[in-house]
C-alpha cells in the first residue's frame, strides 16, 4: 500500500479517483511530490484510467499544472486515460486562458466524467 | 498623481522556495486585509507566484549566496510589485507562445503568459533580471 502526501485516492470501478490534499497547490517541494505520486498512477499497471477531481483545489501553480500535463501524456503513451472533473470557476478560466482545456478532457463533476470512460 | 499606498513591503528574501511561498501567501493576505476579494486575488496570487518563485529558481538558481529583491505597494485601488533577481536575466520574447498548438504541452511559459492575462501591465527591465507588474482595480 502506497502512503501518498499529496493526494486521496480510492478505487472505483478500476477507476483511480485522485482528489488533492492542498487547497493550494503551489509549494515547489509539495508539486514535485505531487507529480511522483500522480505519476506512480501510471505506472502502477492497472488499467490506466484516471480521474482527478479538483473540487477542492482553490489555486494550482503553473508548476502544478504542468504535472498534469505530465500524467496526461504518460497515461496517453501507455494506453491509460485521464479525466479531470469538479474545477472551480477561477480554475477552469486557467484551463481556458492557456488552451489546455483543448489537451485536457475536462467534465463538470465527478459522475459525468466517470461515465465518460470508455 | 499616485495615491498613497496602504501597504509597503520591500525585502530581500533568500532564494529559497518555500521562504518565497511564505511571502506569496502573506501578500495575498495582507491584501485580503485591505479589501480585494477572493476572485480579484486569484489572479494576483499567480502573477506573484510566478515572479517571485521564477526569481529564485531560473533567475538565481536557488543559490544560496543570492538574493530576491521584492517591493509592494498596494491599497485598495492599486497592486504593483517589482521583483528583482541576481541572475544573467532572460529576454522574455524569447519564451514560446503556450497556447500555440505545438506547445500546449509544453511545460514552460504557462506562467509568464498567465501574468500577462491576469496583470494590466507587465514590464521587465533589459537586462530580463527585473519585472514590475500592475494591476488596477
Amino acid at each position: 500500500m502506497v502512503d501518498y502526501q499529496c493526494i486521496r485516492l480510492a478505487s472505483e470501478n478500476d477507476i483511480s479517483v485522485v482528489c488533492l490534499v492542498d487547497d493550494k497547490v503551489m509549494d515547489a517541494e509539495r508539486v514535485a511530490l505531487l507529480g511522483n505520486e500522480l505519476l506512480s498512477l501510471a505506472d502502477s499497471g492497472d488499467g490506466g484510467k484516471v480521474l482527478i477531481n479538483l473540487d477542492n483545489v482553490r489555486f494550482l501553480s503553473s508548476a502544478a499544472i504542468n504535472k498534469l500535463i505530465v500524467l496526461e501524456r504518460r497515461l496517453r503513451d501507455t494506453g491509460g486515460d485521464l479525466k479531470i472533473s469538479n474545477l472551480r470557476p477561477e480554475v477552469e478560466e486557467v484551463f481556458n486562458i492557456t488552451q489546455l482545456h483543448t489537451v485536457f478532457d475536462i467534465c463538470p463533476d465527478a459522475e459525468a466524467a466517470m461515465n465518460s470512460f470508455d | 498623481m499616485t495615491a498613497e499606498p496602504d501597504w509597503i513591503f520591500n525585502e530581500r528574501i533568500a532564494s529559497d522556495c518555500t521562504i518565497g511561498n511564505q511571502v506569496v501567501l502573506d501578500i495575498i493576505g495582507r491584501m485580503k486585509q485591505i479589501g480585494w476579494s477572493e476572485s480579484e486575488l486569484f489572479g494576483i496570487h499567480l502573477a506573484l507566484e510566478e515572479a517571485i518563485i521564477n526569481a529564485i529558481k531560473h533567475g538565481n538558481r536557488e543559490s544560496p549566496d543570492k538574493q530576491v529583491h521584492v517591493a509592494v505597494r498596494a491599497s485598495l485601488d492599486s497592486f504593483f510589485l517589482e521583483v528583482t533577481d541576481e541572475g544573467q536575466g532572460f529576454d522574455p520574447d524569447d519564451v514560446p507562445d503556450c497556447t500555440a498548438t505545438e506547445n500546449l504541452e509544453v511545460c514552460s511559459g504557462r506562467g509568464l503568459m498567465l501574468m500577462y492575462h491576469y496583470m494590466d501591465e507587465v514590464r521587465y527591465n533589459d537586462v530580463g533580471n527585473s519585472l514590475q507588474i500592475r494591476k488596477t482595480r
